[in-house]
């Protein structure tokens, strides 16, 4: 009675799951912020309004191209991770935090170079439209942070937590991409 | 050689007295934290209530100014639904019983569980802190635009309103996710998800449901704050907003919350019917479809709130077939409850009164609210007191006697002795009596024309009388409630011994002792129907040689894993104090120092993960 008969984990483990579950949310907050969009955006016939230019397509492309394709190397490391390398698991972590940091440090950029040409305190289309794409990079900083910390703990070596803990953010970035998908072609769709 | 019982508790036990009240992580412990907070915020409630009821007694009451009014009168709301109804089903009720149906030793997340209790009980501080500084939220628990914006309310109130509810998002949506993956993960082996407790089927479908509806009322708010503090424009039309969104995103998440509120009640109810029924649920896997398509249908019917606002006459057909379509669900389980006592041999003892009280009232504000789908019915009654009958007959009389009803059920569970049976079934009859004085009348003067949220009201309406009789009845209610209470408490320390299993439950909250251990069991059960309590007793896995419980597999519940938990920490209270800090700051506009504190809630999150609970 007391001698377990286990052998290994089938089932995804609890850290995936509350990732999951924590991802659903995220996810229907942003539904959420995209239906309150199309919302403004459908009662009114001129959106971006009147002075208030359209989005550039070209460079936020580019970038939602170099985000997506550092979701291999995050995924790559929860497969290294799960192997038990430790040394490999840290540099596809650093390789995708380098990516996607310049991917946020440009995002920054045009963020900015946006207020200076309109003010979300004007009108309607420019507080949705900076609530939405403010949300998204505060999503992705969130990433980057728990890649940082995922890094540093590895130094220690690697345990089913951490483990766990890589697997949870991969997953973690899988949706980050979906969804910054998804806001981008809401940020652009004026242009397209 | 220690025996087993003693190992456990050795590897299990926590820190005694207030340090270890603050810092614990245990699921029972954290339940009752939930539970005396929450009876609290009820005591506040309760008092707001018999307020309202006080200066409404006759015409021309001066117990309130306006303004006074509107403050008590939205508090009442908001603390009924965020800081007791949903705080007490699931974080007490769930918390306590959830592990303990499963035959799991604590949560999936211990930790995260208590920072839920410790962020809540931030959010109702915060929100209390407003009323009693004279600035509470002050436009109606829904605070439609353009009442809630800085022109129409200037000071801090609707700020109080949407930083407070925003932050008790944060704990809701913490424990949410904490019930879904100890429902998911932690069944004891052998529970496939064909034998969960019905009980357990209800939290699995309010956690769903919390999980997608609060974020829209997290966006509101969200937008409500920034337009109120920043100038952006969501809401207003001359800026190029639209008051309809504010009436959309709140009802997405607000009528999903009703069905929040009541499905725990109707997962108490078919835990109390089989035990006293003597048989095993009617229909089981009808009603465990029922509980989670009522959350589901939940999310498709929010605009039957607005068939006001001029929406186009497709949508509001819509809207109103989709309510109809509520009833459908909640009609089986109806059912499924009457026949179940039809058909066992039922013995009327006071948890069983309260769940027919329960269904009672149930099918009384049902048959309203399906009037309501009757989209010229609707219009003609929308904002009177008709409304405020029907709901009051949902949210009290099938959300909170059930509470009632499961306060009694488990007290014996909890603190080992029984509670008075006789006066318990006076409290019954009283509580039963106030309530239908106090919100049947509602229905006539609602409609004889009484618009709800009137501070006063002249007489030579016809009002008069029924509004005494609500009042009167709102006494007689309060008295009941008190009549509960002063038995419980009288039964903490003089009822007598209950042992294991006074009732002869079916589920596995009653195959340990009362109270429960430290590591609720000392064999973990395997099970293989949902009334394992009432199968004949099976092996189990016993874990007996770390702060381990045992993982499963999410649909089939075969042994999985054995999981190291986590044990006591002090940084959840730690981070939900910096968090409050936090919205306090939000809520003064100094966005800088929020800032600061939004960095010491990360310093103190890595300091938290730093302790791997596999590290031991």
């Amino acid at each position: 009675m007391t001698s377990v008969p286990y052998t290994e984990r089938s089932a995804k483990p609890n850290g995936w799951w509350g990732m999951a579950v924590f991802v659903a949310t995220e996810a229907t907050l942003f539904g959420t912020l995209i239906g309150s969009y199309y919302d403004l955006r459908f009662r009114t016939p001129h959106w971006p309004p009147p002075g208030v230019p359209d989005p550039k397509v070209a460079v936020p492309l580019v970038l939602l191209a170099v985000l997506v394709a550092a979701s291999v190397p995050v995924q790559l490391a929860s497969v290294f991770a799960r192997a038990g390398r430790v040394g490999a698991t840290q540099l596809a972590l650093l390789t995708a935090l380098v990516l996607q940091s310049g991917y946020l440090a440009m995002q920054i950029h045009l963020f900015v170079d946006d207020l200076n040409r309109f003010s979300p305190q004007d009108t309607a289309y420019g507080s949705i439209y900076f609530t939405l794409v403010g949300v998204h990079h505060a999503h992705v900083l969130v990433g980057l942070l728990l890649e940082g910390w995922l890094v540093l703990r590895l130094f220690r070596g690697i345990t089913e937590y951490r483990t766990v803990g890589v697997r949870a953010t991969a997953f973690y970035w899988l949706a980050v991409n979906v969804l910054a998908i998804a806001v981008t072609i809401v940020q652009l769709s004026p242009s397209l | 050689m220690r025996s087993r019982p003693e190992r456990l508790e050795l590897i299990w036990a926590e820190r005694p007295g207030l340090l270890g009240w603050l810092t614990t992580v245990d699921h029972k412990r954290i339940g009752l934290l939930y539970f005396f907070t929450t009876l609290v915020f009820f005591a506040a409630g309760g008092i707001e209530a018999l307020l309202i009821r006080t200066q409404l007694a006759g015409p021309n009451g001066k117990v309130l100014s306006p303004e006074a009014f509107d403050q008590v009168m939205t508090m009442h709301g908001v603390t009924m639904i965020f800081l007791f109804v949903i705080p007490m089903t699931t974080g007490a009720f769930g918390n306590y019983l959830l592990p303990l149906m499963l035959g799991a030793r604590d949560m999936a997340f211990p930790r995260l569980n208590a920072l839920s209790y410790w962020l809540f009980l931030g959010s109702g501080v915060f929100l209390y802190a407003g009323l009693l500084m004279g600035k509470g939220p002050n436009c109606g628990w829904f605070c439609y635009t353009p009442l809630n914006t800085k022109e129409y309310d200037p000071g801090l109130n609707a700020d109080f309103y949407a930083l407070g509810l925003i932050f008790n998002g944060l704990s809701t949506t913490a424990g949410a996710l904490n019930f879904i993956v100890t429902i998911f993960k932690l069944r004891a082996p052998g529970m496939s998800f064909n034998r969960m407790p019905l009980f357990v089927f209800a939290m699995l479908a309010v956690s769903l449901s919390l999980v997608f509806a609060l974020p829209p009322l997290t966006i509101d708010l969200a937008f409500l704050e920034l337009q109120r503090q920043a100038g952006f424009h969501f809401f207003d039309v001359a800026g190029g907003g639209d008051p309809l969104l504010w009436q959309h995103l709140f009802w997405l998440f607000g009528h999903p919350e009703v069905y929040i509120i009541i499905l725990p009640a109707m997962g108490i109810a078919t835990s109390i019917i089989p035990t006293f029924a003597k048989r095993k649920m009617i229909a089981f896997p009808l009603v465990a479809l029922a509980e989670l398509l009522v959350a589901f249908i939940g999310f498709g019917v929010w605009a039957h709130h607005m068939f006001t606002t001029g929406l186009p006459v497709g949508a509001l057909i819509f809207f109103a077939a989709a309510s109809m379509m509520v009833v459908i669900p909640s009609t089986i389980q109806i059912y499924a409850w009457l026949f179940t006592v039809n058909l066992g041999r039922p013995e009327f003892r006071a948890p069983l009164l309260f769940i027919g009280g329960f269904i009672a009232l149930f099918v009384i504000g049902g048959l309203s609210g399906i009037m309501f789908a009757a989209i010229p019915f609707d219009q003609a009654t929308t904002d009177t007191y008709f409304v405020v009958a029907h709901f009051h007959f949902i949210i009290f009389g099938a959300a909170v006697f059930p509470i009632l009803g499961g306060m009694y059920y488990w007290f014996p569970k909890v603190t080992g002795r029984m509670y008075h049976e006789r006066w318990a079934q006076v409290s019954f009859w009283v509580t039963f009596v106030g309530t239908m004085l106090t919100f049947f009348p509602m229905h006539i003067v609602g409609l004889l024309g009484m618009t709800r949220r009137v501070y006063t009201y002249h007489s030579g309406f016809g009002w008069d009388a029924y509004n005494f009789v609500e009042t009167v009845g709102a006494f007689i209610l309060a008295a009941g409630l008190l009549i509960i209470f002063a038995n419980l408490l009288w039964s903490r320390f003089r009822g007598a011994p209950s042992g294991p299993d006074p009732f002869y439950g079916g589920t596995l909250e009653w195959a340990t002792s009362s109270p429960p251990p430290s590591y609720n069991f000392a064999v973990i059960p395997t099970v293989s129907s949902p009334y394992p309590n009432w199968d004949r007793a099976e092996a189990g896995v016993a874990l007996d040689h770390g702060h381990e419980t045992a993982a499963t597999t999410v649909r089939d519940g075969r042994l999985d894993e054995v999981l190291k938990m986590p044990a006591e920490s002090g940084w959840p209270i730690v981070l939900a104090f910096a968090v409050t800090i936090l919205f306090i700051m939000l809520l003064t506009a100094h966005v800088v120092v929020a800032g600061i504190f939004a960095g010491i809630a990360g310093l103190v999150l890595v300091a938290w993960h730093v302790h791997e609970p596999a590290e031991g």
